[in-house]
Parts: structure tokens; sequence; C-alpha cells
């Protein structure tokens, strides 16, 4: 019988400001993990730093809380030694478009079979509100002592066009939707991504509740012909076509859900098999390295490349 | 007594590495001990670049100038080492070079140019090679002038392929003119080629018979040497590289994960590692593990701090985990090997030294980062640092820096530079038996209620699961024993209190016979103290200074952190006069000494220019401090 929710809450204060919307996205990250029945120990949420980042305390299943910009890289190595584990990755629109950002773009690159939730809030909240990659230029928010000037990254974008194979929008408040699609990203195989829009009724007050709540809709109930999953490589440009062009919209109307999907590349995992084999059946993490001590391999019949009978 | 040294040179790109490593094959399978480093700059192709490789029936373990035997592949190599052979030596050179100027040579740098047309003018001569040549003569070397368009022509013709596509082969007619000169029999080089190119019959062929023209060459001018076979005939050895070694004592260490960014000097040894990704398990223990292959998942990152947080997250979840890079590589990682040191996550990270400051001269050696490696990490994290002296030191130095990472959960440098990376060394086998391969307190079974990765223990080592077999956290920040975050005054005491009993076991743990090894007695005139690379040629002075009387003792720096107080202390106390040699502008080494043991070196012998340091400069430097009680000398020896 699947886990109830309340088994995902951690003991720990959560400290987020009254009304953050990073509450919305970890209530429906207990709800994903219960309908999945995750298991704890086998679950490892990673994240960067940043109020968001705080996230893998509160949440009752293995966590990695590490520096600014590389949970991607830790992620990934977890990953990499055990690719039998369920690995998000929870972090800030700072922390994984700005500093972190040639990681963001390495992961679709390998299209590991990671989640990345991204806590958009368009601020730096931990540091009190600084422009955050994802805000528009001109606007100037709250702690901002002169409008922004620099331009607001796409995340979908940057997303598709590195090679994530599962790119999605959510909204922060609207838990049970956003449950569903944490749920679909950690299904799918390959590198997913969720640009998760969350209100900092604290720094944000541009981007408020109420001006996402005027703009988002969602793409399966408006469009429900909406389409772009890729089943195979014919489809491909026609398909990436449509996605960027939804991945454009912005503005007046902000669409929700799954943007894209590509159910044809392998996964990083199944690439290292193929010039590995053997690894996911004796991965890393846990394939033997020595016996009672002693060493495995003998250098002299392994490096045979290098040996010399003189 | 054999103690030969041959040095062959040419342009980048123009067969030096595949020439040296032929040699160095031939050599062994001769018999001899030798030790080969490559000298190159940071191009890709037509740059100055040479093998400077020693020859011994003892160990050969220091490059040494004069050589026995110059092979100058093009006419930058003519001028560059015109100096570099010795009386009596011979001095192989391409005959169709002869008209060319120094100034036509657009790839040689312009002070080189000026130094060496100076030169030839104070012996009254002109600024071709005709004249580098004569100059040489009155030097009294022996010459063997080549025509290698004409060899390369015969080649083409005995061998049925078209000139181009045996062009490169005048390397191996250079070589082989110097080793026939030197006594090592035709069949050692045709051995040599077919071991190097195993193989490939189409490239073998042409090669074989460019070493039979050059043999005839020599056998008609000066005749065949005459060199008796080397006390290792009849042994199995290897020939390997730093690199090669390194990536050989982390496999066979049992590392299961690398990662890595491209940067010379270290990409090399990544790279031999991925071709060896599939490893055979040993015959007598593949039934006992139940697997007959093993992977080593080597991995390239976007960038160096990919790396290390990819190999620390690998660790975390279990793997033995390593990554390799130089200076500049490790400076990206400085924030990630403080959070290693707090997470208690165990990762080696090797740094192969290059010469600095900045990109510097990238491809040239130097021990510019030791400091940078000791104190990298901000906030008192701490790191053990590890440093390998020669070939293997190096391959025991990796699997200790893996087993340390693993039982003291802190990550380990393990420091070695480009001399070593870039030398070829013959080895005997390596002794197995006396490795052992420790995790530490990792276990994959946790039934102990709530697992706490950072549990106060004794020793300040917690009780290891990885992630993904007991609940847990994981974190940067200063956390409880579960892992939450907190910044109670009495938790965070405890943990530092915790982080502190962990160096004490480290103190402990890592005895003083691992920190240091003593060369000599304590009744020499001098000791020399140093680290890494600098070994070689130190032991080698040694043995030369002992022939003129002057005794020295060199201790060796092997662990950094921990530091062999006692050991260094002691020298200080019983020695009459002390030198550091510093492979570095600050005297790094003797900062460190300074911070550790409150000695002060009276003298200190450097080297800045990036070129492997050598036997002879070590010679002179101790004879300077005994004679003239010189407080700095700085040697360069070397193009
Ligand atoms: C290397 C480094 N630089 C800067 C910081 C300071 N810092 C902490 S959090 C943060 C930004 C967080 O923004 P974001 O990732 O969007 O997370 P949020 O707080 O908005 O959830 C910064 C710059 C740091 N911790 N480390
Ligand atoms: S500053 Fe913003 S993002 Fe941070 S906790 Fe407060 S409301 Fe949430
Ligand atoms: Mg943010």
């Amino acid at each position: 019988m699947a886990r109830s929710w309340l088994e995902y809450r951690s003991p720990a204060w959560v400290q987020w400001c009254p009304g953050c919307g990073n509450y919305g996205i970890l209530t429906a990250a207990f709800k994903a993990f219960a309908e999945l029945d995750l298991d704890p120990a086998k679950t490892v949420v990673v994240s960067g730093i940043g109020c968001s980042s705080r996230i893998p305390y509160y949440i009752n299943v293995t966590g990695v809380h590490t520096i600014h910009g590389r949970p991607i890289p830790v992620a990934t190595g977890i990953k990499l030694a055990n690719p039998h584990l369920t690995v998000l990755v929870m972090s800030g629109d700072g922390d994984l478009l700005g500093i972190g950002a040639a990681h963001f773009v390495a992961l679709g690159r390998r299209n590991a079979d990671i989640t990345v939730v991204m806590h958009d809030n368009a601020v730096y909240g931990l540091t009190k509100g600084q422009a955050g990659p994802t805000l528009p230029a001109w606007v100037q928010t709250k702690a901002l002592r002169a409008p922004n000037i620099q331009d607001a990254l796409n995340p979908l974008l940057l997303a598709i066009a590195s090679g994530y194979t599962f790119v999605a929008r959510a909204y922060a408040y609207h838990v049970d939707k956003l449950k569903d699609i944490i749920k679909e990203a950690i299904k799918h195989r390959g590198a997913a991504f969720i640009d998760v829009l969350q209100p900092c009724p604290t720094y944000n007050n541009v981007m408020t509740q109420q001006w996402y709540e005027q703009r988002i809709y969602y793409i399966d109930e408006q469009e429900p012909d909406y389409d772009a999953t890729i089943k195979s490589p014919e489809e491909r440009s026609e398909k990436v076509a449509r996605a960027i062009a939804k991945a454009m919209e912005w503005g007046d109307r902000i669409p929700l859900g799954i943007i894209y999907r590509d159910l044809t590349k392998e996964p990083f995992d199944a690439r290292i098999e193929k010039i590995m084999p053997g690894y996911l059946e004796h991965p890393p993490a846990t394939r033997p390295v020595h016996y009672e001590g002693k060493p495995l391999v003998d250098p002299f019949k392994v490096f045979t490349d290098r040996v010399v009978q003189a | 007594m054999v103690d030969l040294a041959l040095l062959i040179g040419g342009p980048q790109g123009g067969g030096i590495e595949s020439a040296g490593q032929i040699g160095v094959r031939a050599l062994v399978m001769k018999g001899y001990d030798i030790f080969g480093v490559r000298e190159y700059h940071s191009n890709i192709i037509g740059a100055h670049s040479y093998f400077n490789i020693r020859i011994r029936d003892t160990v050969a373990r220091s490059p040494r100038l004069p050589v026995d035997a110059v092979v100058a592949l093009d006419a930058e190599s003519v001028f560059t080492h015109m100096d570099d052979v010795r009386e009596g030596g011979i001095f192989v050179y391409d005959t169709s070079t002869l008209k060319t100027r120094v100034d036509r040579i657009a790839p040689m740098p312009g002070p080189l140019k000026e130094r060496v047309k100076a030169k030839l003018s104070q012996h009254g001569l002109g600024d071709t090679v005709a004249d580098a040549v004569k100059y040489l003569e009155s030097r009294g070397a022996k010459l063997l002038g080549i025509d290698l368009k004409a060899a390369i022509k015969e080649v083409a013709e005995k061998s049925g392929r078209s000139v181009v596509s045996v062009a490169r082969a005048a390397n191996v007619v250079g070589l082989s003119a110097a080793l026939a000169f030197l006594g090592v029999e035709k069949e050692y080089v045709h051995r040599a080629i077919e071991a190097y190119f195993a193989g490939k019959t189409r490239v073998i062929e042409p090669n074989k018979i460019a070493a039979d023209i050059a043999y005839d060459y020599v056998e008609e001018s000066y005749g065949l040497g005459n060199l008796p076979d080397g006390p290792h005939k009849g042994k199995v050895r290897m020939v390997a590289s730093g690199n090669d070694v390194v990536a050989m004592g982390k496999v066979v260490g049992g590392l299961t994960v690398q990662t890595y960014y491209p940067i010379t000097p270290a990409a090399d040894e990544a790279l031999y590692m991925e071709g060896h990704r599939l490893v055979e398990v040993r015959e007598e223990l593949a039934e006992k593990v139940g697997l007959e292959k093993l992977g080593v998942a080597v991995i390239q990152t976007e960038d160096e701090i990919s790396a290390i947080n990819m190999a620390i997250g690998a660790a975390l979840a279990g793997a033995r985990s390593a990554t390799t890079t130089s200076g500049p590589g490790f400076a990206l990682m400085n924030e990630a090997i403080s959070m290693a040191y707090i997470m208690e996550a165990p990762v080696v990270i090797t740094i192969w030294q290059r010469a600095g400051p900045s990109t510097g001269m990238a491809t040239r050696t130097g021990q510019q980062d030791l400091l940078h490696a000791m104190f990298a990490g901000h906030g008192d994290a701490v790191k053990i640092v590890v440093a390998s002296g020669d070939h293997e030191e190096a391959f025991y130095d990796a699997i200790k820096a893996l087993n340390w990472a693993e039982k003291f959960q802190i990550p380990v440098v393990h420091l070695v530079d480009k001399t070593l990376a870039a030398s070829t060394k013959s080895l005997d086998r390596f002794d197995l038996d006396s490795i052992t391969i420790d995790r530490g307190k990792l276990s994959y079974e946790w039934s102990g209620g709530e697992y706490l990765r950072y549990k106060l223990t004794e020793d300040g080592i917690s009780p290891r699961v990885p992630v993904g077999f007991a609940k847990q956290l994981n974190s940067s920040l200063e956390h409880t024993e579960y892992g939450y975050a907190i910044e109670d005054p009495e938790v965070r005491n405890a943990m530092v209190e915790k982080r502190l009993k962990k160096l004490d076991a480290i103190e402990r743990g890592i005895p003083e016979d691992e920190r240091v090894k003593v060369y000599g007695s304590s009744d020499a005139d001098i000791t020399i103290i140093s680290w890494g690379t600098v070994k070689g040629p130190v032991l080698d002075a040694m043995e030369k200074l002992e022939d003129e009387g002057i005794k020295v003792r060199y201790v060796h720096i092997k662990t950094f952190i921990p530091f062999p107080v006692r050991t260094i202390d002691e020298a200080f106390k019983s020695a009459s006069r002390v030198a550091v040699v510093d492979y570095n502008m600050l005297a790094q080494t003797s900062l460190a000494i300074r911070m550790f043991t409150g000695h002060k070196a009276p003298h200190v012998i450097q080297k800045f220019t990036g070129r492997a340091l050598q036997e002879q400069e070590i010679v002179r430097a101790v004879k300077e401090i005994l004679e003239n009680n010189v407080e700095r000398v700085v040697v360069s020896d070397g193009a």
C-alpha cells in the first residue's frame, strides 16, 4: 500500500516566509513521492544554496544540500555511481540558471535520468531579493536599487536546446497540478525539467500570485490537441518547433503543463552501459573493489600495452 | 658501469614522441633501466620538442646534460642542442639542412636565435647549420650527417610506399643511428618498432627499413658501437609514463569513478584510464567476487567545478572516486573541496602541477601548487596532501590516497607534476601483496535505527553508509549528527571538535615513515630537503658527489598534511648544513617547513624554467653552497 504523504514530512521547522510559493512545491513533492510510493532511502533530493535549496531538510527522504550552483553535478555523480536511485534536483533559478548554468546545459546533453525542479521566483531570495536570471529587463522589484538591465532567460527554451527530454512548466500554488507533473517527470527516463513559477511575496512584488493567476492557463485544458511528444526521430523537427513556439509564449498568457517530451533519446546510464557493459548490473557504487582487502586487478595482466619483454 | 644519455629533438608532430618511445623500448629490451622525459611547447605542430633518455645499469631516474648522443631531426634542433652533447659524444643531424640559417627558422624563439648567433660568432662562425656543425666539431663531438630526405626516399623505394606516407620514419632513421653508435643491436630496434606500433604492419615495415638504413650508415662511418646487455635482460617489465602509472594505481586501488575536464598534463591520465575502462579481474579472485570484468566510469565533464562536484556525488553514493586536473582546474575546485570536507566525502584530487602563474607555461613543470594544494578550501577546510617523487611512488600513492580518503572520510590531494606526467620509466612488477584496499567504516547495510551520517564518535569518524542504503542527510551547512542545518553554539562546537578529532586520527593513522623518506646519513656534509620529482636528480647527484668525497643526505617529504614534523626537526638539528630544493619562486617548501617546524632553511636551490630538474644542476648547486656559502642558487639547465 502506498505511503501517506505525511510520512515524507520531516520534523524540521520550515523556515520560509509566510505565503512563500516554496510551501506549495514542498507539499506537491510530498504527494508525488507518496503516490509513487518512493523509498525514502533510495530517493535523493539534491539542492544548491538559496531559500528553495533548504528543501532537503524538509522532505523525509535522503537529502544532499550542496553549494551554490552545483547540485546538478553532485546529483549526476550520485546517479552515475548508482543508477538505481531516484534522483531529483530541487533548487532556485539563480542557482540553476545563474551560477550553475553550465551544469544545467550539461545535464541536458547527457540526458541523465534526473528530475530538475526549478523554484523560479525570478529573484535571489536568500540574498535578499537581487534580480534572478528569469526576471525580465526593466522590471524593478522591491529590493532592486535600479530597474533590471539584464534580459530574462527563457528556461524552457534553454532546456529544449540543451537536450532535456521532458520539459514542463508548473505553478507553485496549484499543488495537485504540480504534483501530477512532478510524478510524470520522475517517471520519465531521462533528464526532466520543471520550471515552477514560484511567487516570492517578500521580494518579488511584481510577479505576484495575482500577477501569475491572471496569466497562467493549462495547455491540456485549453488546447487538448497540443502534442509535442516525440515518439520517433522523424517527428523531431516538427515537434521541437511546436514546443519552441509554446515555450516562447509569455506575457498576457503563460502556458502551464508538459511542453515537450522526447521518448527517443537514450538516457546517460544506457549510453554508459553501451561503452562499458555490466555497468547497470554492477554500478560504481556497489561493484566489488577488493577481495578481503586484496586488489582485484593485476596491472601486468591488464595494462599489457605497457608491458615489455626484456 | 653503464650510464648513458640520449637526446632526440625535432618539430612537434614530427614523431619525437614515437622516436622516444621506440628508443626507450629498445633499451629496455636490451636490459637497461631507463628514464626518458619529454619537453615540449604548448603547441600542436611545428614548435621544438625533445626527448631526453637516461640509460643505466643501476637505476635511471633523472635527465642529465650533456648527453652522449644527440639526434637533431631538424635545423632548429641542431642550433638548440649544440652545447648538449659531451666531448666524444655523437651528434646526428640532417645534411639536407646544412645551408639553413638561424633566422630562417620561424618557430624558433627570437632570444634563442640571438644567443645562438652570438655563440657562433664568438667562434668566428656564421649562422648556418654548417657553422653549427663546425662548432660541434671544435667541441670534440663526433658528427654523423645523414641526408634524411635521401634516406626517406630510400625507405619509400624499398617499402614500395609513397615518400609522403613514410616521411615520418625520418625520426627512426635518426634514432637508430644514435642507438647503433651506442651499441644497441638492430634486432632490439626492430622489436621495439613492432611493440610500439603493435599490429600496424603498414607502419612497422617502413620503420624497420628506416632502422636498417641508419645501421648501415653507422657501420660504414664510425662502426657499430659495443654495449653489453643490461642486467634486466630476460625480465618482464613495463614502460609507462607517470600519467599511466597513476591511472594504473587508481584502477588497481579500486577506483570506480573518475571525472575530469581536459587539461595538460592531467588529461592523458584520464584518457589512458578510459582506454582501460573494462579490466579483467585477477584469475584467482574472479570466482571469489563472482565477476570477470570490472568497469571504471571515466566521465569528461563541462568544467572542473563539475568534475569535483560529480566526484563528490559519486563518493556520497559509495563509489571509490577521484578527479584529475592541474593548477588552473584545481583553482576552480576550491569551493567544492571545502564542501567535501564538511560533508566528510572521500574524494581524491590528483593535481598534475604545471608552470604558472595563470596559464603560464602550460606544458612545463614546476612545484608551484604546493601551498595552493595545502590551503585550498575556505573556512578551515582540511585535506590530506600526499606527493609522489617517481613512478613507483605515484602508483602506490594513488592507492594510498584512495584508502586515506575513505578511511578518514576526507578529501585527499595527490600532488604530482608535469615531469612525472611526461616521463617514461622502466618498471618492475608491482608488489601486489603489499597492497591493501581499505574502505574504512563503509558499510552497505544499516539496521541500527535512524542513521546518523555525522555521528559523534571517539575518533571523529562516523560510520559511513552510502546514499541509497540508509535514509540520510548530507549537508554543506553546519549540521546535527543527522545532518540537519543548525547554528546552535554547542552543536557547532561538538562538530568542530569532531572534525578536529578526525585530524588526530589522521595524525595517528599516517606514521612518520609514510610521511617522509630519508636517504643517506646524518653525518653528511649537507642535508637536502625536497619532495616530488626533485627526488631523482638529487639521488643521482648524491652518487656523483659521493664520488667526489661530498656526502649528502636527502630528506624526501611525502605528505605535507600531515607533516613529518619530527623528521624535519631532527634533520635541521643534526645537519651541518641544510638546503631546500624548491621548484618555485616563493620557496614554498621552505615556507611550509618553517610553518610546521619553525626552522628556516639557510639555503635554497630554485628553478623556474619549467624544464625537468637535472642531476648536474644539483651537483653544481651543492658545490656552490658548500664552497661559497651562497644562500640562493638558481639553476636553469635544459632547452
Ligand atoms: C559561491 C557563492 N556565491 C554567492 C552565494 C550567495 N548566495 C546564496 S543564495 C544566492 C542566490 C539564491 O537565489 P536562488 O538560487 O534563485 O534561490 P532562492 O533563494 O531564490 O530560492 C546567493 C547568490 C553563495 N552562497 N555562494
Ligand atoms: S524570501 Fe521569498 S523565496 Fe525566500 S522564503 Fe521568503 S518568500 Fe520564499
Ligand atoms: Mg530564486
